[in-house]
């Protein structure tokens, strides 16, 4: 083993070995409970890749046939879904490397999988950039980024904030996030993969330092995106909330989209022992906890510009949950906190693979509902028509974009997922991990 | 694992044939045997294999030896300051808020900072008993006794300035919605008035988490009272004296037979049973799953007192989280500050209160430290970026240009405190070091007062007519009240370090490896640890899960 830094060893590499094979030799540890069924899961994989190529191709020719602000709202809508999904599972990574977690050994690698498709989010979120800058928008540039229409140029707010909500420094900013998180993602999946192989247990350590530094950069591209791609969509609005607000989006859609993904591992027999009811419960805690987080934040974000009531601010509002846009306002009130909240407050469905699993999928399509309603009312907004409702007559549309970036996704995922073993195997805190209780 | 019990090790040492506790140095863990940085061994919670009957004798024994002089001096200088801060509250009483230097523009100032200031203090306590439990974080054991003391002592003093500072404090009733002849009513859109019932209802779960988790360690000291009661060691009870010598007092009960009543009362009849351990662990996370909501609540509502206005500087989204960050933060360099030194002075403290459980806090400190200068630059930035003159104005103009800014060292003082002093922490050896974590709790705590009054007083001082500018300058009362909510603080502390359990004894049982015999994964021992936890690992797995 390369002796890189200084690495105080507390018990002895043999010891350790042991321990790593008594663990390796578990019943729970043999093969073909621990990995995907390789030709099942392509063939999965292939179905859902068709699906979201054909989505795709829908799409585009929506944006040609029908309109192309709705084709690329579509678009956005399914891409910040998964966006979000991989940020959060790349937040909640490096959270738990930090926090020298325990229990969430079993269920990490789902993790790491899920944020190693940020390059894949950072593809589709460059191809919105050159849409908008070069795409077939209206008069040149701007699809949905109205700073970029141009007949906004020259108004105040466009020109004030011109030194950062230019075509350059968003390329720059996009760049920036790219290799940012694709860095921080794709090195700390490769640590957890390398430490399958060689048992080194300095990795875990390496991966730790590397997650303090991470958390930090993460949390401020996070806010930046968030701001650049979906707070300035509408140029004129502004909240310091915004950043949080998508980081609770990204942690819930990351812990829904994990509890569909190992629900329907233990459907398949897998993970017997290893992801237990015990995972689970801690699991659909995580769903709550982030559930109840996002109605905080966007309750404190909705109530404050709601209580001072100042016009610059309340537009944003009004335009969404007035008119048209109302009954999905409210939806979202109920369907995303409140009937979530009392479901899952209870012990017994967080501990069922079904019951979590189910609230995995509520939880993602109310994710998506979330972003329609931040996204989507840009499209009919003050366009030629101005306040044309909807357009619902696009609906097609949009569940073209939506299916068609989530089965890419999935597709992506589960090549990811079988193509090392479901858990990290050598990983020095497996044994808690297996062993986990709660409150017994 | 390992065939000897960590109580016959203790048997073993007290009858000879083991060395002394003291050279005993962990397994490859830095200074004090916690610091282990293999990533395959969990660090001791508890350090020189210590055995439950030790902790206990530790824990117990501050509660139970004569006060000692020290104590007694430090006590008298914070409740003469108390004394003080008391008597400027009722000059205010009767003189008016004119004593204070508030001015037509500048109407909230030191006791508004004040409130703010000390309500976050308490965060950390109720954060580390609620959050930190479920999260089953095992090391908030060693401090979350005197961490939720200080919630309750904190929350006293912040309960102060909001009582007094409405001018007519015999009014202050009417901030309670009770019915009354001139049919007034509170203002119930009023954030101030949720602020009441947040406030309110924040000391009630507090205090009583604080005082349920203590029962049983009540029950420990009344029934050593009453065993060296039935042992014959009774002691008089006597009056101390910082200097000289302890007065003797006549025709009263023992020291011991005062400690059995005072102790056996609080302790409400707990007997140890299966049954009062089970209601307990259930009453227990029932209040941390009440108090996690709750420590948000409260210094969100705080926050809409300023964040529901329209005053430029004050409404911005991001002020609940921030606030709740920042709360955290100041509420953990508090701890940090006081149980330093009551780690250095107290016997058997540093065997409870290790090197790591330090290095954790100094984390969160680093953590938290940043997540508020992560709400400074995004506040700074949407200033520019939401194109408001006035916005812009106020960060600008009224606080970070020391050109334009008079308050801009105030400004500076914050974001350094805050922001800058933590980041030392990146730096293993600095959040290892205690002298250096106390500094930088302490520039923390002050950077945290200095968070309030920026946010306050600078917002206020310039209103929209340069006609209305005014300064803020604190009169001799101003500050002899906020000096004596300090003394109030230090003397309720001071009071909890001698007479109440200070750990969480039963708590910090449970995470001794003892607790486990058959290994969890925090034992000393990893391998033994790794068997246990392979063969639970099977057990759960026979139980069945997937088809």
């Amino acid at each position: 083993m390369a002796q890189m830094s200084a690495r105080p060893a507390a018990i002895s590499d043999d010891a350790y070995n042991a321990r790593l094979e008594k663990i390796a030799s578990s019943p729970e540890m043999r093969e073909d409970n621990i990995t995907l069924p390789y030709a099942g899961a392509m063939k999965l994989s292939g179905a859902m890749g068709v699906v979201g190529i054909l989505g795709l191709l829908l799409v585009v020719i929506g944006a040609f046939v029908y309109n192309p602000k709705h084709a690329l709202a579509a678009f956005e809508v399914g891409l910040f879904t998964v966006t979000a999904a991989s940020l959060g599972s790349l937040f909640l990574v490096m959270i738990w490397n930090m926090m020298i977690a325990g229990w969430h050994v079993t269920i990490r690698r789902h993790f790491e999988n899920a944020a190693s498709l940020l390059p894949f989010c950072c593809l589709g979120l460059g191809a919105v950039v050159l849409i908008e800058l070069w795409g077939p928008g209206r008069e040149g540039s701007g699809v949905l980024l109205q700073w970029l229409y141009a007949e906004k140029q020259g108004t105040f707010l466009v020109e004030h904030k011109a030194g950062y909500l230019n075509p350059l420094f968003l390329g720059v900013r996009w760049v920036i996030y790219t290799v940012v998180w694709s860095f921080l993602a794709l090195r700390l999946r490769a640590l957890s993969r390398e430490q399958d192989r060689t048992g080194d247990r300095w990795l875990s350590r390496k991966a730790r330092f590397m997650s303090g530094w991470g958390l930090l950069i993460t949390a401020l591209t996070t806010a930046f995106a968030a701001f650049d791609f979906l707070m300035s969509m509408d140029y004129r609005f502004f909240s310091t909330m915004w950043g949080v607000y998508f980081f609770a989006i990204s942690a819930l859609a990351a812990v829904s989209l994990a509890s569909l993904v190992f629900a329907g591992i233990r459907s398949m027999g897998r993970l017997t022992g290893v992801v237990t009811d015990e995972h689970f419960h801690d699991l659909g805690k995580l769903v709550f906890a982030f559930t109840c987080f996002w109605a905080y934040i966007a309750f404190g974000q909705y109530f404050l510009i709601w209580y001072s009531n100042i016009p610059e601010e309340t537009y944003y509002f009004i335009h969404r949950t007035t008119g048209d846009w109302k009954p999905l306002f409210v939806a979202l009130t109920f369907a995303h906190f409140v009937v979530p909240f009392v479901l899952l407050v209870s012990r017994i469905p967080k501990r069922s693979t079904l019951a979590l699993g189910v609230a995995g999928v509520y939880m993602l399509v109310l994710t998506v509902a979330d972003l329609v309603w931040i996204i989507r009312p840009m499209v009919y907004l003050g366009a030629e028509g101005a306040e044309a409702g909807p357009g619902m007559m696009g609906w097609w549309l949009d569940a073209a974009g939506i299916l068609g970036v989530l089965g890419i996704y999935g597709a992506l995922l589960i090549r990811q997922t079988a193509s090392a073993p479901l858990i990290p195997t050598k990983d020095p805190m497996l044994h808690e991990a297996m062993a986990h209780k709660n409150y017994v | 694992m390992s065939s000897i019990h960590p109580d016959q090790i203790t048997a073993e040492r007290l009858a000879g044939l083991r060395d002394a506790p003291g050279d005993y140095v962990g397994p490859a863990g830095g200074a004090d045997g916690s610091l282990i940085e293999d990533p395959a061994v969990r660090a001791p919670l508890v350090l020189n294999d210590r055995s439950f009957a030790e902790v206990t004798e530790t824990v117990c024994s501050y509660a139970e030896c004569g006060p000692p002089k020290a104590w007694l001096g430090l006590i008298t200088i914070t409740s003469l300051i108390a004394a003080v801060g008391t008597g400027m509250i009722l000059y205010l009483i009767i003189t008016g808020v004119g004593v204070w230097g508030l001015n037509n523009q500048v109407d909230w100032a030191w006791d508004i900072t004040n409130f703010v200031f000390w309500i976050g203090i308490g965060h950390a306590g109720t954060l580390i008993s609620a959050i930190l439990c479920l999260l089953k974080q095992k090391w908030r054991t060693a401090v979350n006794r005197s961490a939720e003391a200080m919630t309750i002592f904190a929350v006293v003093c912040a309960g102060i300035f909001p009582g007094i500072h409405v001018g007519r404090v015999w009014f202050a009733w009417m901030l309670f919605p009770i019915p009354n002849s001139n049919g007034i009513w509170p203002n119930f859109r009023s954030p101030l008035l949720w602020d009441v019932f947040a406030v309110s209802t924040y000391a009630t779960v507090s205090l009583l988490f604080w005082y349920m988790g203590m029962i049983p360690d009540l029950a420990t000291l009344r029934d050593r009272a009453h065993l060296r009661m039935l042992q014959g060691r009774e002691r008089r009870l006597t009056l101390p004296m910082p200097v000289g010598k302890d007065i003797v007092l006549p025709f009263v009960p023992s020291a011991e037979r005062v400690a059995a009543y005072i102790y056996g009362f609080l302790a409400l009849g707990w007997r140890f049973s299966s049954r009062h351990w089970h209601r307990y662990e259930a009453a227990y996370l029932i209040l941390a799953g009440i108090s996690t909501p709750l420590v948000l609540s409260v210094h969100s509502i705080v926050s809409f007192d300023f964040a529901t206005s329209i005053l430029p500087g004050w409404h911005t989204t991001i002020f609940p989280p921030y606030f709740v960050a920042g709360a955290v933060f100041g509420g953990f360099a508090m701890v940090l500050f006081l149980l330093i030194p009551c780690r250095q002075v107290m016997p058997g403290f540093k065997d409870l209160l290790t090197l790591r459980h330090l290095e954790n806090m100094a984390k969160i400190l680093l953590l938290t430290g940043m997540m508020v200068g992560f709400a400074y630059s995004m506040e700074f930035f949407i200033a520019w970026y939401g194109g408001n003159e006035f916005e812009w104005s106020v960060f600008i103009n009224n606080r970070a240009n020391p050109a334009e800014a008079p308050y801009w060292w105030a400004y500076w003082t914050m974001i350094g405190c805050n922001v800058l002093s933590p980041q030392i922490f990146w730096f293993r050896k600095l959040r290892q070091n205690p002298l250096a974590i106390w500094i930088v709790a302490g520039f923390v705590t002050v950077g945290m007062w200095f968070e309030r009054f920026v946010i306050i007083v600078t917002s206020l001082h310039r209103a929209f007519l340069p006609g209305e500018w005014h300064m803020f300058f604190p009169t001799w009362v101003d500050i002899l009240t906020f000096v004596g909510s300090c003394g109030i603080f230090a003397t309720l502390f001071l009071l909890f370090l001698k007479y109440l359990p200070v750990f969480a004894m039963a708590e910090l049982k449970a995470v001794m490896p003892q607790a486990d015999p058959h290994g969890g994964g925090h034992g000393h021992d990893p391998v033994a640890s790794v068997a246990g936890g392979a063969s639970a690992g099977g057990a759960s797995a026979s139980k069945g899960v997937g088809p």
